[in-house]
């Protein structure tokens, strides 16, 4: 977390703020949950520059969509 | 922590200046797709940003690229850094190779991770002792 803070209110299913508090403890909320919203947040940027490429610049190939995918580990 | 994509100076470069390197900008996109729908983190390490941001006036696609995209830049801590020097001499590769050698570094901070690079041979000589990184030529 940085120095500044702001508090949200947010409204979670029951059974996922179980698992949550199960799972980081009362202490580490604050911090799992901005790990993962600045997780999603990203997310969501790098699928909109994605897209903004895409616009500019036309599809990427199958073949360079296939050879990015190949230098993953497989899961 | 998790699994990133980490992009070097050509990468990022290629990113910022599609038009002008189509090819390379194909391979670049083409990871970081895969790094989004595998949910990888996407990351610049600093020290990649003494190469490629030389000059303010040229460097606003680069800042385009790294303002609110979801590739962040991965601060150079004192214990990436120290880990960069071993890798140097592990490598037996010179300080020429210093800003190499805290991609590398950078890389070793996730539980696995991909680099992706204009000039894969220094980074592998690097990365050899590591299995958890892989290295992707773009």
């Amino acid at each position: 977390m940085t120095a500044s803070a702001a508090k949200l209110s947010v409204s979670l299913p029951a059974t996922l703020a179980k698992a949550l508090r199960s799972r980081v403890g009362t202490r580490g909320l604050s911090g799992f949950v901005a790990r993962a919203v600045a997780h999603e947040l990203e997310r969501e940027q790098l699928g909109s520059f994605l897209t903004e490429l895409e616009q500019l610049h036309g599809p990427v190939s199958k073949a360079a969509l296939a050879s990015a995918k190949r230098a993953w580990p497989r899961r | 922590m998790a699994e990133a994509l980490i992009l070097d100076s050509e990468a990022i470069n290629a990113l910022a200046r599609a038009s002008e390197r189509a090819v390379l900008a194909e391979r670049a996109r083409a990871i970081l797709a895969i790094a989004l729908d595998r949910r990888a983190l996407v990351r610049v390490p600093a020290p990649v940003l003494g190469e490629v941001c030389q000059r303010s006036r040229f460097d606003a696609p680069i800042n385009h690229v790294l303002n609110d995209r979801g590739i962040v830049v991965q601060d150079l801590t004192r214990s990436i850094a120290q880990r960069a020097g071993a890798l140097l001499r592990e490598a037996r590769l010179s300080s020429e190779s210093a800003v190499d050698a805290f991609v590398v570094a950078s890389a070793l901070e996730f539980d696995h991770a991909i680099i992706a690079t204009g000039d894969p041979t220094d980074i592998q000589r690097l990365a050899a002792r590591h299995r958890k990184i892989r290295v992707f030529a773009i």
